[in-house]
């Protein structure tokens, strides 16, 4: 690789990269939208560079993993997403008191929109109720060059450090310039014993005055950035109104302020935490209005707000609290011009309103457009097993009056809530399908006369992650529920990722296979058996089997995903047997059949072959095609 | 100079490696780029987007409505409901294969009426219109999945790139497996072919202003 070149790379390549030029030593994470590709691009190079790199099992273990190698002076990252973050928050809160050796980089990816989260929170917060220093990239080259920053900062001021992106940095392409990358360094220290490791009250009563007190040095040090750091800038307009922005809405301000060049002060932050109050005093003077620009929480309005109240300044903050800007959703440059007009319209100035570009064409001429929410894919082993324990509630619901309860999970699977399969009763974050159903099924003795059955299903990689810490929780206190694990040997929504079920590591090397089936007996679920999902009526009757347990029971069903397998081939409807009942179409909700309205059924291009629907057929009127040749 | 790329589709049709292609293609001709794409669960048989951004400066990843220089949707329901993003004076390349939805919600979804739709609403207001159905060509030629490989070198074929075709098979030959690339050559040629090279049918050159300097 030559010293520095330029590539085209997505915000996460981009930060693998700079982590590896930083000399990485130790990478642990969890997958996670829209973080997976930084850990995925050190795990394919990590062989390599003499790179050690591991999936963990949730974020709080890879966390902990990272941590202790950084205990013992290692150069350690660890990734994940947003709601990562709060499956690792505990040890975080107290590992923000103790500090580290080596140096640690949290790599958290937010996800405004949301696009493919539970939750639009803002990891900046994060850091301000950690104490954990915040880096703020606002393009794939800001991400990669702010990724050597943290190793540094982390380094010399002891601390871990938090590099936050958000879905247009993490998941957005640019040329970036790169340099070079060595192989990994044979330097590390090693752990040496000292009190600081071990957390106590009486430690903790310690460290905490010297946590605050690192907080202001690095306060100052962020306002020092402002005179010698490319990520923070501080330019001044001809009139008295100040933007202050930070991350990818520093582009969307510059894009939208476009025409009028030299009209507004610009402050940019790209270390948000701690807040440079310094720089950011010195930006105020001879400000009257100030529009904030910020998506998620409106933190740096805050610290405006805060710094303007104590310095009793005469200026207007613009921003989420005075209803300029929306409070959530994803901004971009429409969103901007719409904010800054209102806050123009509150402000002295004399400056006129920034206007949006008109499309050819109107969009209320545009007709109506069919829905296409997401769905399974076709061929999905979840469609054939969310399906089965459709049929067999069903029975229950008939024959003995037993309503029965759904709780998912997060997943592929959670696209079991879309119609006609609507399988999805409840969905909170990851591993609290099982817990769920547990506490429904404790309620089951107050509600009178009403008998219900819960069942919870949840993936391979989820069941790792969280999963198992609530199975000998329903065990223990002897939950009446059914789980249903969906093992379709991937961690398929991220990316297939492997998992502790597959036998493999990140790095492609062969793995212990942890067998689920073995895992739920050994933790005393009464039940345990296992069905192959590509047979409807072994999924019926293992469904109908165990929703007949009385306590725990388990179902492992294994399948493919159809992403990285191939099925037996496409599927042909017979238009002389098929007698348009229309099954195939209402039951099962398949994205590769369609038909119009009463016609014929027509199977498309991209059937994978489950062969799902020609065993729902009732008529025989569905077989694989004979390929010709 | 900007030059701003819009690809709409289904999910699992594509659209991310399309606009992969574009993006590196229009980096070797010398050119800053940004993308924007959809990645994740809204991917799965939903609508995707992928923003392509090409110019000298660096801007953020996301088009502003009304500035789109280029549309290509791989889908007609798809180039439809993005039609916002077009400028005036724009053009639109559109994949007449339409995928319906199975579960269709309160709107039913006339596939001819739309793509009429299109025809009788764009062709006056566009520089250029090109409609075809790409998933049949590529199908022809071997796979319908490569009809998003069509659709560029459609738009490239038509000149509607600020970039020249070989930069685009360039960079094909480097992201797509060996074992496919012979497919995709002929998806490439025959899409290029399929382009008519008279005045007749509203395809002009876009105006590539300050390109020449770059490239
Ligand atoms: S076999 Fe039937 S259910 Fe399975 S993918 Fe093909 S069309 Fe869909
Ligand atoms: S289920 Fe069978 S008979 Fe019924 S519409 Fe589908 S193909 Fe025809």
């Amino acid at each position: 690789m030559p010293l520095s070149s330029k590539r085209i790379l997505m915000g996460n390549e981009a930060i693998a990269l700079a982590a590896m030029q930083a000399g990485v030593q130790i990478a642990s994470g969890y997958p996670g939208t829209p973080s997976s590709e930084v850990m995925e691009t050190i795990a394919s190079h990590a062989k390599k560079y003499g790179i050690y790199a591991e999936w963990a099992t949730n974020e709080k273990v890879a966390l902990e993993t990272a941590v202790g190698a950084a205990y013992s002076g290692a150069r350690a990252i660890v990734t994940m997403k947003q709601v990562g973050l709060n499956v690792a928050s505990d040890p975080l809160m107290s590992l923000s008191y103790i500090g580290v050796k080596g140096s640690l980089v949290i790599l958290v990816s937010d996800d405004p929109g949301p696009h493919s989260s539970q939750t639009e929170q803002d990891t900046r917060a994060f850091g301000h109720f950690a104490n954990i220093p915040v880096l703020d990239p606002s393009t794939p080259q800001e991400a990669y060059d702010m990724t050597l920053l943290a190793f540094r900062l982390s380094h010399e001021m002891e601390t871990p450090v938090i590099l936050r992106t958000t879905t247009r940095v993490s998941h957005g392409c640019a040329d970036v310039i790169t340099g070079d990358i060595a192989q990994v360094a044979r330097d590390i220290e090693g752990f040496v014993r000292d009190k600081r490791w071990t957390i106590f009250p009486k430690l903790t009563s310690q460290r905490h005055p010297l946590l605050e007190e690192l907080q202001v040095r690095l306060s100052d040090r962020f306002s020092g950035y402002f005179r010698d750091n490319s990520f923070n800038s501080i330019s001044r307009g001809n009139s008295s109104i100040g933007i202050a922005v930070s991350g990818v809405s520093y582009l969307y301000a510059k894009e939208a302020t476009r025409d009028y060049p030299g009209t507004f002060s610009l402050f940019k932050v790209g270390t948000v935490y701690p807040f440079p109050e310094k720089a950011a005093l010195e930006f105020l003077e001879g400000i009257t209005d100030l529009i904030v620009i910020e998506e998620l929480d409106p933190y740096l309005e805050e610290q405006f707000l805060q710094l303007a109240g104590r310095h009793h300044l005469n200026v207007r903050v613009h921003g989420k609290k005075d209803g300029c800007f929306p409070v959530s959703g994803e901004y971009d440059v429409d969103v901007v011009i719409d904010g800054i007009n209102r806050a123009l319209e509150g402000s002295d100035e004399d400056v006129p309103a920034l206007s949006h570009s008109s499309p050819a064409i109107n969009p209320a001429d545009v007709p109506h457009l069919p829905v296409r929410a997401p769905t399974l894919c076709a061929g999905c082993m979840h469609r054939t097993v969310f399906y089965a324990f459709k049929k067999a509630a069903g029975r229950l619901r008939s024959k003995q009056g037993v309503d029965s309860v759904f709780s998912g999970d997060i997943g592929c699977y959670t696209l079991g809530n879309a119609q006609p399969l609507n399988m999805v009763d409840t969905c909170l974050c990851m591993g609290a399908g099982i817990s769920i159903a547990a506490g429904l099924s404790h309620t089951q003795e107050y509600t009178s006369g009403k008998r219900a059955k819960q069942v919870a299903f949840i993936g391979d990689s989820t069941f790792f992650h969280s999963g198992i810490a609530a199975v000998v929780s329903a065990v223990y206190n002897n939950a009446d529920i059914t789980i249903a694990v969906l093992d379709n040997r991937t961690t398929a929504m991220t990316g297939h990722q492997p998992h502790p079920g597959i036998g493999m590591t990140a790095v492609g090397s062969p793995a212990k296979i942890i067998d689920i089936a073995d895992v739920l007996r050994s933790c005393g679920v009464g039940m345990v058996r296992t069905a192959e999902a590509d047979s409807l009526d072994e999924c019926v009757a293992a469904a109908t089997e165990s929703m007949q347990f009385e306590g725990p029971s388990a179902i492992v069903f294994r399948g493919r995903c159809v992403a990285i397998s191939k099925g037996a081939g496409q599927y042909v409807i017979d238009k002389d047997k098929c007698t348009r009942c229309r099954l195939c179409i209402s039951q099962l909700g398949c994205p590769a059949i369609f038909s119009v309205s009463s016609g014929l059924p027509v199977i498309q291009d991209t059937c994978s072959g489950c062969d799902l629907c020609a065993q729902v057929c009732p008529s025989g009127a569905i077989a694989l095609k004979e390929v010709s040749q | 100079m900007k030059f701003d790329i819009l690809i709409a589709g289904v999910g699992g049709q594509g659209v991310v490696l399309a606009s992969r292609l574009l993006a590196t293609a229009a980096m070797d001709a010398g050119f800053h780029v940004a993308t924007a794409e959809t990645i994740g669960m809204a991917q799965r048989e939903g609508s995707v987007t992928s923003h392509v951004r090409i110019g000298n400066e660096v801007c953020g990843s996301l088009i502003p409505q009304g500035t789109a220089d280029l549309i290509i949707g791989l889908e007609p329901a798809e180039a439809a409901r993005n039609l916002r993003y077009m400028r005036k004076g724009g053009s639109l390349i559109v994949n007449e294969h339409a995928i319906v939805p199975s579960t269709q919600g309160p709107v039913k979804y006339e596939p001819d009426r739309l793509i009429g739709f299109l025809r009788d609403n764009c062709q006056d207001k566009c520089q250029s219109m090109i409609s075809a159905d790409f998933t049949r060509l590529a199908k022809d030629a071997g796979t319908y999945k490569a009809a998003n490989v069509a659709m560029i070198a459609a738009a490239a074929g038509a000149g509607l790139l600020p970039f020249s075709e070989e930069y685009l098979w360039g960079v094909l030959e480097k992201l797509i497996p060996e074992k496919h690339r012979d497919v995709n050559r002929r998806v490439f040629d025959r899409a290029i072919e399929s382009i008519p090279k008279d005045e007749d049918i509203r395809t002009k050159k876009p105006s590539m202003e300050g390109c020449e300097t770059n490239v």
